[in-house]
């Protein structure tokens, strides 16, 4: 990595104005030093965000939980109300990574974190992603990468917590120019699903502050399949939500990992659950509504079946 | 004295420690972070040393410039591979290297190198490369394919005719990288004195005469020193091109030079398993005995085939038929070896028998799949091998092979289990160059030295448990001294040849040394009690005593059988080993503790092979897609099985190795499980989900897939 | 001993090299006596440092190490390569392998993926802060009795994934070893091994594998 300067913040304020134009927020580091590492980001200073405090809490209320972006992931995994209120987010927060990496990882690194496509994370290769002429992987090798995409680059989105705070109906605050800005999972990714040179729709010197999470939804689960059992990326994962009240859901929200450059959700499933009863055959037709159009590549097309069981199993979940 | 002929040696009938549990002697080094590794080295003054590699598959060098990179703060020296135009063969190709105070200097100072090149055309993926129009890897042949290598015996034609059942199948496995967790690599002090290199190596005495042949330094004056080493499987036996660099570094310096490998380059340059594209096809009579066998196979060896000889490496082909019998040797084998613009393939772990044993092990299945009988029959009717007889026999009685078996596709569910075998040979053997040096000290300490190194096999522990045995005192009372060459040479640790190199020439040391002792003193039996009593007089000078190998302490030829049980979720893919058994034979067992974790590492790694290793090429930049282990996947520790280690003891034989036959069987076994499991054959490792999905016939649109 | 330049530590010959491990291990300051929040205090005033290097003090191991480093240096590569403290190791430099996992209060993390700098006020632990007064640690004497290591070069960082586990959780299932460890690989393949010494270090039975010894004939 290139050398660089390095400060601390106290306030998200003085955080901001010291990123400056070209400048990174140092969290957990997980992904920032990696990319450093290889050369793909070159910031002249590393702000330390971590030194801003309050933003490390966990705050449950009746009505939405407040989740500080420097809330690390491990926290989210162990913590027993989130276990208990939202369980779909503890298991999206213990299916990251290690736990080396989960004791660093903070929230609003996971939502933040750059695509983990093989070509653009290698040194030596000048995709589509970081402006050159074309995406390798469309044409190369593409197991790990999308069935949707609105753009030529097929990188999907990788964060676990993404896909359950989408099922959650979550909110993003994010503070941009002075401003809290607050984001839905769908609306933190849209950039990326357009631009083939953006990982989120954050701007530079964004700065996410914290996940509202509505308890809304009474119920939720995410399960994700990978080729090793532990500490290996999704090749699809899926979380699911909703209010279950006599055996019947409403307000149930699907959201899929691995597939899209965003959270990949379909209203037209969501719509198709609500007051529905949970069975296979529902659960079936709710992941064939959300599996409609998908565009596969040549090596990720064995995602489409994956991903249909995976939504009808962690729907089922649901019920109990 | 060693070199005459010594009277014929017998291990003891009643060891105290040979063929018990153990303890390695290093582990609290190891525990505490007191052993230093290769790349813990401090020399003095020493500096950190990085290689810049080639971003091109091929190319034509014009020019590599590193005044630049001699101006980075901190730089002392930065050598080129090679001054001139130069040709390249593959990404990662070593072009220069430099030496600096630190590792920021260095990555700076790689940056700041110039280099001019000409791009050149390449195929990196075997199928690319086998079309006539392809780029030639080397300019001086007209095909990257290497001429085929026949084997034809018996009357093959005429044999398939007389058949009851013939079964074919096409199947592929992929480069697999070594990947020890400590990468390659020395610190290197190159002075007017001579070479002192501490290198991660299991092969001193062969890095040795590689520094002492690039330098052109003599022999004598080039020291290898190994105290610790993190792993080789068979990558590690040269000084390679980073050994020679850093010693040029370390000229220009003035001072020592560490230069380890980075990951990344660990996965372009230093080595790989051939992969194999494997066209199979098999027959049986009625009575059940393999009758005809052909095979038509191609692999890719990297850039070391189909070429001059400059880019080494060896070929692609592997043993075929492999180990069971075919009646009068009805085999016709034809091999070739694609070169493509990749990194060069090194002996790994059992070189060609995994490979060989996959594509075999599998057409079996098919075969017994054919004929309606269990698997497990047809290999107790074909395999010639007496204590193979015994392992199917222990291995399925502990399995209960034959109340899990059932029709292939049988099992009810959406997770559905599976069980196969599968079974492995190896030869073996001790070095008969190997000698021994045992010091007893007049306070009764006792120093054994030879100049072999510590894979992680637990060498130095197997040098204790032996003299211990011999002097009648516990092995913790042993210093070993290894991993330096100017002790008495040992072997290279490779082809499991070590255990049984080192074990007779230490126990001839010992027998030796006793003898004097007993001799020297007038002490009848110095061993034991008497042992301190013996040591004191020998007045002030210690007992130094050398031994050599000896005939009839140990043998070649191990075999296994191992039986696995897996589940597969028919819905994601996703496989699961379930249970492992294996049942394996080396001959006299000397330390039964570190055997097992060979034999477990041999399987864990098999494991890799099976579901979760391959090196993918991108054909369109030539690259390695997943130099890392993000992309590149070891087996961990959530993906272990139940395990049950059953190990023939022979002590008759004499000391086998076995590092190579843990593996062999492994990912075969596992792939039988699997298409027992789910009805159809994942015919190419590894077996990962999107393969599986594909085979139960679940993914439509799919294309070929894709392998490397 | 000059900590900004590498290679000013330890010494070439075998003999000397081995001597030194004991002796010029860390700077010899009375950690115990510094207040280590006063020193995140310090290291979190809000002032650009860099992009050269700066003084960096680390406590490793109950004492403070003070370094000269650039703020891009990594906690590993400042144990490794400014200092003698080799016992975490480096097998990957991304965060995937776990040889170099060391503890931040108790907690363990990838030292490759950590800047040295970042870790100032917290207490480090290594490998080489386990066992006190030579004497091991419950979790080193059951690697060692349960032979968990071969190569050793994964061992320290299992060494502390187990025994930061331990710590929280002192009576752990196979599946919480399990979910602790697996950051951490080992390409000998001594995870039957681990899982076993890990139980056995906090006192739970182990009956997964079997293995024996049986006459041939």
């Amino acid at each position: 990595m290139k050398s660089f300067a390095y400060a601390s913040a106290r306030s998200v304020d003085s955080a901001q104005q010291m990123v400056g134009d070209n400048g990174q927020y140092l969290a957990g580091g997980n992904d920032l030093l990696g990319l450093l590492k290889e050369y793909l980001v070159d910031p002249k200073i590393l702000v330390n965000i971590k030194s801003i405090p309050g933003m490390d809490k966990i705050e449950p209320s009746g009505k939405v939980w407040n989740i500080g972006a420097l809330v690390t992931v491990a926290q989210i995994e162990s913590d027993p109300g989130i276990k208990k209120t939202f369980p779909g987010l503890a298991q999206a927060a213990a299916d990251v990574g290690s736990q080396q990496i989960r004791n660093v990882a903070s929230v609003g690194g996971n939502l933040a974190q750059h695509s983990r496509c093989w070509y653009f994370r290698h040194r030596d290769v000048l995709c589509l992603k970081k402006e050159g002429d074309m995406c390798y992987a469309r044409h190369g090798e593409n197991k790990f990468h999308s069935l949707f995409t609105g753009n030529n680059c097929i990188s999907p989105v990788v964060s676990n917590l993404a896909i359950a705070f989408a099922a959650l109906d979550a909110v993003a605050v994010v503070q941009r120019e002075g401003q809290p800005v607050r984001m839905t999972m769908a609306e933190l990714y849209a950039k990326a699903f357009d631009n083939p040179t953006a990982h989120n729709s954050l701007n530079p010197g964004d700065l996410i502050l914290k996940v509202e999470v509505p308890v809304t939804r009474t119920h939720s689960a995410y399960l994700q399949t990978s080729e090793k059992h532990e500490f290996d990326w999704a090749l699809v994962s899926c979380a699911a939500a909703a209010k279950v009240a006599d055996g019947k859901l409403s307000q149930a929200r699907v959201a899929l990992g691995s597939i899209s450059p965003v959270p990949h959700q379909v209203k037209g499933a969501n719509d198709f659950l609500e007051g529905k009863t949970l069975d296979d055959a529902t659960a079936s037709q709710a992941a064939d509504l959300i599996l409609k159009n998908a565009k596969p590549h040549g090596h990720n097309d064995y995602k489409i079946p994956m991903a249909h069981a995976m939504i009808r199993r962690t729907l089922l979940k649901l019920n109990g | 004295m060693a070199d005459t002929p010594a009277p014929e040696l017998h291990w003891p009938k009643d060891p105290k420690y040979i063929s018990q549990s153990t303890r390695r002697i290093d582990a609290v080094a190891k525990l505490t972070g007191k052993a230093r590794y290769s790349s813990d080295i401090q020399a003095e003054g020493w500096l950190y040393g990085m290689i810049l590699r080639s971003k091109w598959a091929a190319a034509r060098i014009t020019s590599i410039n590193c005044e630049k990179a001699l101006k980075v703060p901190g730089i002392k020296a930065a050598v080129t591979v090679k001054d001139g135009e130069r040709r390249i063969h593959y990404y990662g190709e070593e072009l220069a290297a430099v030496a600096g105070t630190s590792k920021t200097a260095c990555l700076d100072a790689l940056r700041a190198i110039e280099v001019k090149a000409d791009e050149l055309p390449f195929a990196v993926r075997e199928e690319d490369a086998m079309k006539p129009d392809a780029p030639k890897v080397w300019d001086d042949t007209d095909s990257n394919v290497s001429k085929p290598k026949v084997t034809e015996r018996g009357e093959v034609d005429k044999a398939f005719s007389e058949c009851s059942a013939v079964v074919e199948g096409f199947f592929v496995t992929p480069v697999q990288i070594h990947h020890p967790m400590e990468t390659h690599g020395n610190t290197v002090s190159w002075t007017d004195e001579g070479v002192t290199a501490y290198a991660s190596t299991q092969g001193i005495s062969s890095v040795r005469d590689g520094l002492a042949g690039a330098l052109k330094v003599p022999n004598s004056q080039v020291r290898v020193l190994t105290d610790y080493m993190g792993g080789g499987f068979g990558a590690k036996f040269g000084q390679g091109v980073e050994g020679t660099l850093a010693a040029r570094l370390s000229k220009e310096a003035k001072a020592p030079v560490r230069l380890m490998l980075t990951r990344f380059d660990q996965a372009l340059a230093v080595g790989n398993r051939p992969s194999s594209f494997q066209k199979i096809k098999l027959g049986a009579t009625a009575d059940g005995k393999l009758h005809a066998f052909q095979l038509e196979s191609y692999g890719t060896a990297g850039i070391g085939a189909g070429a001059s000889s400059a880019g080494g490496g060896g070929g692609a082909d592997f043993p075929a038929p492999y180990l069971y019998k075919i009646a009068n040797d009805n085999v016709r084998v034809t091999q070739t070896t694609v070169a493509v613009n990749a990194g060069s393939a090194r002996a790994f772990r059992a070189p060609g028998n995994p490979t060989a044993s996959f594509a075999m092990e599998s057409i079996l299945d098919e075969l017994a799949v054919k004929m309606g009988v269990d698997p497990l029959e047809l290999r107790i009717k074909n395999d010639p091998n007496k204590e193979r007889q015994q392992e199917y026999k222990v291995g399925a009685e502990r399995f209960g092979w034959k109340e899990k078996y059932k029709k292939p596709g049988s099992s009810p569910g959406v997770i559905k289990t599976g069980i196969g075998l599968a079974s492995a040979t190896w030869g073996g053997g001790g070095s008969k160059n190997t000698r021994g040096e045992v010091q007893i000290s007049p306070d009764g300490s006792v120093e054994v030295r030879m100049g072999v190194q510590d894979l992680g096999t637990g060498t130095r522990t197997v040098l204790a448990v032996i003299a211990a045995e011999v002097f009648g005192l516990k092995p913790e009372q042993i210093t070993v001294k290894i991993g330096d060459t100017h002790y008495p040479p040992g072997p290279g640790s490779g082809g499991s040849t070590t255990c049984a190199s080192i074990s007779p020439a230490i126990f001839d040391t010992c027998t030796n040394a006793l003898q004097q002792l007993q001799t020297q003193t007038g002490i009848a039996d110095a061993r034991g009690e008497n042992w301190l009593g013996a040591c004191k007089k020998l007045g002030v000078n210690p007992l130094t005593v050398q031994g050599k190998w000896q005939e009839g302490l140990s043998s070649r030829g191990a075999g296994g059988v191992q039986f696995a049980e897996v589940a597969v979720d028919t819905e994601t893919g996703l496989v699961t080993v379930k249970k492992m058994t294996c049942v394996h034979d080396c001959g006299l067992i000397i330390n039964k503790l570190t055997l097992e974790s060979q034999i477990y590492g041999g399987v864990i790694m098999g494991m890799g092979y099976a579901l979760y290793e391959q090196r993918v090429m991108d054909r369109q930049s030539g690259v390695v897609l997943n130099p890392n282990f993000e992309t590149y996947k070891l087996t961990g520790l959530s993906d272990m099985p139940e395990f049950d280690i059953v190990l023939l003891n022979m002590p008759e034989r004499g000391v086998i190795g076995i590092g190579e036959p843990a593996t062999i069987p492994t990912a075969s076994a596992i792939a039988n499980a699997v298409a027992n499991a789910i009805g159809v054959r994942v015919s190419s490792l590894p077996i990962t989900p999107d393969k599986v999905l594909q085979a139960l016939g679940k993914v439509p649109t799919a294309k070929p897939e894709s392998v490397s | 001993m000059n900590n900004s330049d590498p290679g000013k530590a330890g010494s070439f010959s075998r003999r000397s090299f081995l001597k030194s491990i004991g002796t010029t291990a860390v700077a010899t300051a009375a950690a115990q006596t510094q207040s280590i929040a006063a020193e995140l205090e310090k290291a979190n005033a809000e002032t650009t440092i860099g992009p050269g290097a700066v003084p960096v003090t680390l406590q490793v191991n109950g004492e403070a190490l003070k370094l000269q480093l650039e703020p891009r240096v990594t906690l590993l590569d400042a144990l490794r390569n400014y200092s003698s403290l080799t016992g975490s190791k480096e097998g990957c430099d991304r965060g995937t392998c776990g040889a170099c996992t060391v503890m931040i209060d108790d907690t363990p993390v990838y030292s490759c993926m950590k800047l040295a700098i970042e870790a100032q006020g917290h207490a480090i632990t290594t490998v080489e802060g386990l066992a006190k007064d030579g004497k091991l640690t419950k979790v080193q004497q059951a690697f060692m009795e349960r032979d968990a290591l071969m190569c050793g070069y994964c061992t320290p960082g299992f060494v502390m994934s187990v025994s930061a586990l331990l710590k929280k959780n002192f009576r752990p299932t196979a599946d919480e070893v399990r979910h602790a460890c697996v950051g951490n690989i080992c390409r000998c393949g001594t995870y039957p091994r681990i899982m076993e010494a890990a139980l056995q270090a906090a006192g739970v039975a182990t009956a997964m594998n079997k293995t024996e010894v049986i006459t041939y004939g």
